[in-house]
């Protein structure tokens, strides 16, 4: 499942040409050229993370931190000010209640859409993609107008609750495809020892499911944590709003925070999904393809 | 066995972060756009709690789009939240529209008997006689200038046109970038348009908001001319700055056109009032002009299902009290127009005494005179000369200036 | 329905064809009452919070709902019609096809490219590691971090200056002829990463024997890629052009964070002009005009590349 970038033959062939065609050094310099304009944003980012606003005022952009202690300041000054630290518990709690269960419910759907025959499966199947067809933009008004009706506006179950939505359309699709290919047999075996629906569904389809389901439950984690949109519509108090929506209140015009501070908190957003992502970078990997 | 435990104890815990925060029966809460004031209208409710056992609770919206969003939707499904700020002028005259805010005349009437507040000041907050508001600041529009530049250079607060352009470029050719402007938070470009047509023309910047002066007519083309030459000549600092009130505390310039609520951000970057910097009203272009000032007054609203509650009458009276007022005062350096209140600083009450004896007279903000619809729309527009002060780009602007201007009153009829 | 299993061989046998359809549809009406619990969680969130909020939105674009009131007042296509002839909107709409354009056939090029140039090269992987690693951070990150890139004493300006010797404040975000070029620079930069390893994800599919029998025949490097290779990258660089153009149509994060102190920023797109109308002015209805716009654009897009895709994967069978 994982992109082995170096394990294909045609790479292989294409690595034993190019040592013969190409000028290695001048390749190899370019890609360093490449990979400098790739790096520059990152450097700035940690070497800004780590100066005081007085000593980001008087350096150069590019200028090395005198000392690694302001960190700690600027990240006081974003956790109090923008109330990242909400941000970070609210978007992990938004995170993973809803993407957990957006899968689960996905899991369901696929199930009765591929272990059961009845007829009409493909309407039914289409009426829950039809989720994903719209742009977002047409959910904003009156998802914001309904919820501001029935009391869901600026709630932590409000936004968990979108987010289950959102979240289900896809990984039905990919969910289908993959539990349509599963072998039918180990169900009617089941099924012959008595097994109802419901346990077939959970001791055989589900076991067997479980690398798809967690590469798309980090997946649609991920996408719940860098949500800026629906945050910034539906929850946007200091103790409900997601940490995108912290940090980009706190950039914007709206605080004038130095920008060794606003970087800090992009840092400091950014630390979660970049450390799981390099944990998990295999599952991520196949969530990718999946995705394709 | 040990698994549903643990699912019990998950699901308790989901209960608990999903709950609103059980908040207390005495608890009022406060809706307002202004983050940069949370702690300070906190440190007010803490005080009403301690005081009168009501305690209000502030709740900050940001930024300002999504809390108009969030109260006109929840005005239009009938909700509205008991207690929150809003703007005066147009507006507030939509909001009144609606039906859905409280007429409090009953408690201006106690409160201007008691000596407490000035008629003047409930007029600010009146729509066909009735008043909607108690302010939670009441802030005339003035230069704040620093008292060492204008040392060092041996100048004094202009009093006429003629010195303040005078001092300008005495302090440009000694170095000094006379006046801070930016585009700072998008809102505040139309800052000097609004002033130097109060300084020009007054009763042309009175028709603006009928539609009878046109955004492209001769006097506000003869403001862009001044605004233009004045740029041309370096008078104003990068309008890129994020960092308005502390450019002016750091010393980029010397002069700081901005509401008197601007005074407590000035002083928390580090610039003293009084000590470090003091205050003027611009004087106008024409001498024969009457003295007149911008007062932006901020209101607080209540809707009409709170008027029915005791709770929210109690903070609102603790809020205009003498005591809630210094509380305030003395957190954020607000003023709001309680005359038995401590001033917040010197220049508060330096600027109340010009105004006496020049018999200066109050205008509307810009922002708050403009019809809503055109003002985000108008206001980007100024921004982008800001950012481009050329007269090319001054009538282009006013160009598209005047067409949504003109679209809008022809809409209306 | 596949081959009969060997159980309903037997049936068949016993009791006839009659008996069995009815058995079937007996089975099949039971499966579809179980199913239905299955997919009830499903259907319920997308039609509850998807299919109907986009029904409401189509619905509302034909009111007068403004600010307070009017969402009782059907007023027809005023609101499309007024659209048409607001000013910033055929600024917003062109914005938006150059994002869109822009953000499709950059990546693409240069995602092949560096996909090419790193390919054999030392440390490849590193180099590929590299590319892909903006694609981890969020996009509003990103923006925070390119805002200040770009700020008038930040990276860029003190690069140039470097370069230039003189000092360069030019204001990229603040201009509008640098502002959607600097911002697609920034999703550029996030997004080649991905397009690179969906391509090379193609290209590991390419099979060594046409690419060796072109070799063989004499073929020349470039023609080995016109002729060989692209042909068979075809279906990949359709989904990646599927993924660009929806990503394009409905960007937000990026245009939002960075595009803040652009003082139009409500023509930076139809997305962004949507939430100025309908969150900043309370033009509700008209707001949601443009997103049904907006939906309009972007059906008639995958609807395209539907028929696209279906002739590449013609084409390569």
């Amino acid at each position: 499942m994982a992109i082995a970038l170096d394990r294909h033959n045609y790479d292989a062939i294409a690595r034993a040409e190019a040592t013969r065609r190409k000028g290695g050094w001048i390749v190899l310099g370019v890609a360093l050229l490449v990979s400098l304009v790739w790096l520059a944003p990152f450097y700035y980012l940690i070497v800004s993370a780590f100066k005081s606003s007085t000593e980001y005022a008087a350096g150069h952009p590019l200028a090395l931190p005198q000392g690694l202690s302001p960190i700690v300041d600027n990240a006081i000054r974003v956790w109090t000010d923008a109330k990242l630290g909400w941000g970070l518990v609210n978007s992990a709690l938004y995170g993973l209640v809803g993407a957990s269960v957006a899968v689960f419910v996905a899991a369901m759907a696929a199930f009765g859409l591929t272990r059961l025959d009845f007829s009409g499966r493909t309407f039914w199947f289409m009426l829950i993609f039809s989720g994903t067809v719209f742009p977002f933009q047409m959910y904003l008004i009156p998802l914001f107008f309904t919820y501001q009706q029935i009391g869901l506006l600026n709630t932590r179950a409000g936004m968990i609750l979108f987010y289950c939505a959102i979240c289900v359309p896809f990984p039905v699709l990919v969910l289908r495809n993959f539990m349509a290919g599963l072998n039918r047999e180990m169900d009617e075996a089941a099924r012959m020892d008595g097994a109802n629906d419901w346990r077939v569904f959970f001791s055989i389809v589900l076991p067997n499911a479980k690398g798809p389901m967690l590469a798309l439950f980090l997946l649609q984690f991920t996408w719940i944590w860098n949500d800026l949109l629906f945050s910034t519509v539906l929850g946007n108090t200091p103790e409900i709003r997601s940490v995108m929506n912290a940090l980009q209140v706190f950039q914007g015009a709206y605080t004038s925070a130095g920008p060794n501070i606003a970087m800090t908190g992009a840092l400091m957003a950014s630390i979660p999904t970049v450390l799981l992502f390099f944990i998990l970078r295999r599952h991520f990997m196949a969530g990718l393809s999946v995705s394709a | 066995m040990q698994s549903r435990q643990w699912i019990t104890g998950a699901l308790a815990g989901v209960a608990m972060v999903l709950g609103i925060s059980g908040a207390s029966a005495a608890d009022v809460p406060l809706y307002h756009d202004k983050g940069f004031w949370s702690q300070q209208f906190q440190v007010v409710g803490d005080a009403a709690g301690e005081k009168t056992g009501v305690r209000i609770v502030q709740n900050s919206y940001a930024p300002p789009e999504q809390y108009k969003a969030f109260v006109q939707s929840s005005i239009a499904s009938g909700s509205p939240p008991d207690l929150f700020t809003w703007w005066t002028g147009q507006t507030m005259n939509e909001l009144v529209a609606t039906g859905q805010v409280a007429p409090l005349d009953d408690v201006w009437e106690k409160l201007v008997a008691s000596g407490e507040y000035d008629q003047s000041t409930q007029d600010l907050f009146k729509v066909d006689g009735k008043t909607y508001a108690v302010p939670f600041s009441v802030a005339r529009w003035v230069v704040l200038y620093n008292k060492k530049m204008f040392a060092d250079q041996g100048l004094s607060e202009p009093k006429t046109w003629e010195e303040l352009m005078a001092a300008a470029d005495k302090l440009k050719a000694a170095g000094i970038t006379p006046f801070n402007a930016t585009v700072q938070e998008g809102w505040r470009g139309f800052i000097w348009f609004s002033e130097l047509m109060i300084r020009t023309d007054p009763e042309a910047y009175k028709g603006l908001f009928n539609g009878t002066v046109a955004y492209d007519s001769p006097a506000v083309e003869k403001v862009f001319q001044l605004w233009s030459d004045m740029y041309a000549k370096g008078y104003f600092t990068d309008p890129r700055s994020n960092e308005e009130p502390q450019d002016f505390a750091r010393g980029k310039a010397a002069m700081y056109l901005i509401g008197e609520w601007g005074e407590g951000l000035v002083d928390a970057a580090g610039l003293k009032p009084d000590a470090d910097f003091g205050a003027f009203i611009m004087p106008n272009m024409d001498p024969k002009l009457p003295s007149a000032v911008v007062v932006e007054a901020g209101p607080m609203v209540v809707s009409v299902a709170g008027k029915e509650k005791p709770d929210i009458m109690t903070a609102l009276n603790f809020w205009t009290s003498v005591d809630g007022a210094n509380v305030w005062s003395k957190a954020s350096g607000n003023f709001i127009g309680n005359t038995k209140a401590d001033a917040p600083n010197p220049t508060v009450a330096k600027i109340s005494a010009d105004m006496k004896t020049n018999n200066t007279v109050a205008m509307q903000r810009w922002w708050e005179a403009v019809p809503p619809d055109l003002q985000g729309e108008l206001v980007a527009e100024l921004n982008g000369f800001l950012l481009n002060p050329t007269m090319d780009n001054a009538k282009m602007i006013m160009g598209r200036m005047q067409a949504l201007n003109a679209d809008y009153w022809e809409a209306k009829q | 329905m596949s081959a009969l299993s060997e159980s309903d061989q037997k049936l068949l046998e016993r009791i006839g064809t009659d008996r069995i359809a009815m058995r079937e549809r007996k089975t099949r009406r039971r499966n579809f009452a179980t199913a239905l619990l299955f997919m009830a969680p499903a259907l319920l969130l997308v039609c509850g919070m998807l299919l109907y909020p986009v029904l409401f939105n189509i619905w509302l674009s034909f009111t007068d709902w403004r600010k307070f009131k009017g969402l009782d007042t059907f007023v027809g296509f005023q609101n499309y019609k007024r659209l048409f002839g607001q000013i910033y909107f055929a600024e917003a709409a062109f914005n938006t096809m150059i994002w869109v354009v822009a953000s499709l056939v950059v990546p693409v090029i240069l995602g092949l490219g560096i996909a090419i140039l790193l390919r054999g090269v030392r440390f490849e992987n590193a180099f590929k590691n590299l590319i892909f690693l903006p694609r981890v951070l969020a996009p509003t990150a990103v923006g925070v971090i390119w805002f200040y890139v770009y700020a008038p004493t930040g990276l860029l300006n003190y690069l140039l200056s470097l370069v230039t010797g003189e000092t360069v404040s030019v204001g990229w975000l603040y201009q509008a002829n640098t502002v959607t070029p600097a911002i697609i620079a920034t999703h550029v930069w996030q997004t080649v990463g991905i397009v690179m390893v969906l391509l090379l994800l193609g290209l590991s599919a390419v099979p060594r024997d046409p690419v060796e029998a072109a070799q063989m025949d004499g073929a020349k490097p470039w023609q080995t890629y016109f002729h060989v290779i692209l042909p068979i990258l075809t279906p990949t660089l359709v989904v990646v052009t599927i993924i660009s153009v929806l990503a394009g149509f409905t960007a937000f994060d990026l245009l939002w964070v960075m595009g803040s102190t652009y003082p139009s920023q409500r023509t930076l797109s139809l997305v962004v002009f949507m939430y100025f109308e309908a969150f900043q002015k309370g033009g509700w209805a008209f707001g949601g005009a443009i997103a049904v716009v907006i939906g309009v654009l972007v059906l008639l897009v995958t609807w395209i590349q539907a028929l696209l895709q279906a002739r590449a994967e013609r084409m390569v069978r």
